[in-house]
């Protein structure tokens, strides 16, 4: 077990059997990428319902800088992470299929998840799905404006394929602003407040470990 | 309900493409809602179950 060395922020568990669940690096991630899509989410749908201000330079300085967080996201995850910890396996789907069960009546025993349930890697790939596809087609938009750093050229594509473009964008921003929604029922659920406290604090307890997780698929 | 939002062109022609509709931004929301509602429920009664059969 990855025991974390008190502090100020852990001088209060007896014992300090805690376990690591997010390095402070991908908390950072985390609230940085939360706070982008909340700006863009704003930028985007608050002229479109009538709260009229000056949005496009906000919008699009902070969907570079998801651009970017993505990007480093991408890195770490692959190349110093254990990406298998997301991984969709037939041991997620059967999983996923008890849980199911579960919430309508099967008295199967659901079986303990490695560091992630199956719930929450099929709502990573959905927002990885999701986020990909508007910072693609909105790196892609930057093309239509002028910056500090570029002059704008609409004549990369056809006017259908901008339509294209466009529609993309416009989906996936409107398929966040449901993720978003999800994702905040899902954290603030009481059964995850271990969970959230692990997204701020970076960890979990050692009986919030042996009563969640299964030690054979996630070796803390 | 449209899908799809589209530009007339001034030159005459077809309609142009010109973005998803913001026409639908409820029922994404609304989407979201009512998935909430039905796990929210589901759960509850599956820990009433639980409890009863404890």
């Amino acid at each position: 077990m990855d025991q974390i060395t008190p502090n100020r922020w852990t001088a209060r568990a007896p014992g300090f059997d805690r376990v690591r669940r997010h390095t402070l690096l991908d908390r950072a991630y985390h609230w940085l990428m939360a706070l982008a899509v909340l700006v863009l989410m704003a930028t985007a749908f608050l002229p479109i319902l009538g709260i009229k201000f000056a949005w496009l330079d906000i919008h699009w300085i902070t969907g570079v800088a998801l651009a970017a967080l993505v990007l480093i996201h991408i890195v770490r995850a692959l190349f110093f992470q254990d990406w298998r910890n997301m991984w969709i396996g037939l041991a997620d789907l059967r999983e996923l299929w008890r849980d199911a069960a579960g919430l309508v009546g099967s008295r199967q025993r659901p079986a303990l998840p490695g560091k992630y349930d199956a719930a929450q890697k099929l709502y990573h790939l959905g927002v990885a799905v999701v986020i990909l596809a508007v910072v693609g087609s909105g790196l892609l938009m930057l093309l239509k404006i002028d910056t500090p750093f570029w002059r704008r050229n609409p004549y990369w594509f056809s006017a259908d394929t901008w339509g294209v473009i466009y529609v993309i964008h416009g989906f996936a921003a409107m398929a966040i602003v449901a993720i978003v929604i999800v994702h905040l029922y899902f954290a603030l659920m009481p059964d995850s407040w271990y969970l959230l406290r692990a997204m701020v604090r970076g960890w979990i307890s050692g009986k919030e470990y042996a009563q969640h997780h299964d030690p054979a698929r996630w070796k803390a | 309900m449209e899908l799809f939002r589209y530009s007339r062109s001034i030159y005459g022609g077809s309609d142009q493409l010109i973005g998803a509709s913001w026409d639908l931004l409820p029922w994404f929301v609304g989407a979201a809602v009512l998935f909430i509602v039905v796990h929210a429920v589901l759960s509850a009664l599956a820990k009433r179950r639980a409890r009863r059969s404890a």
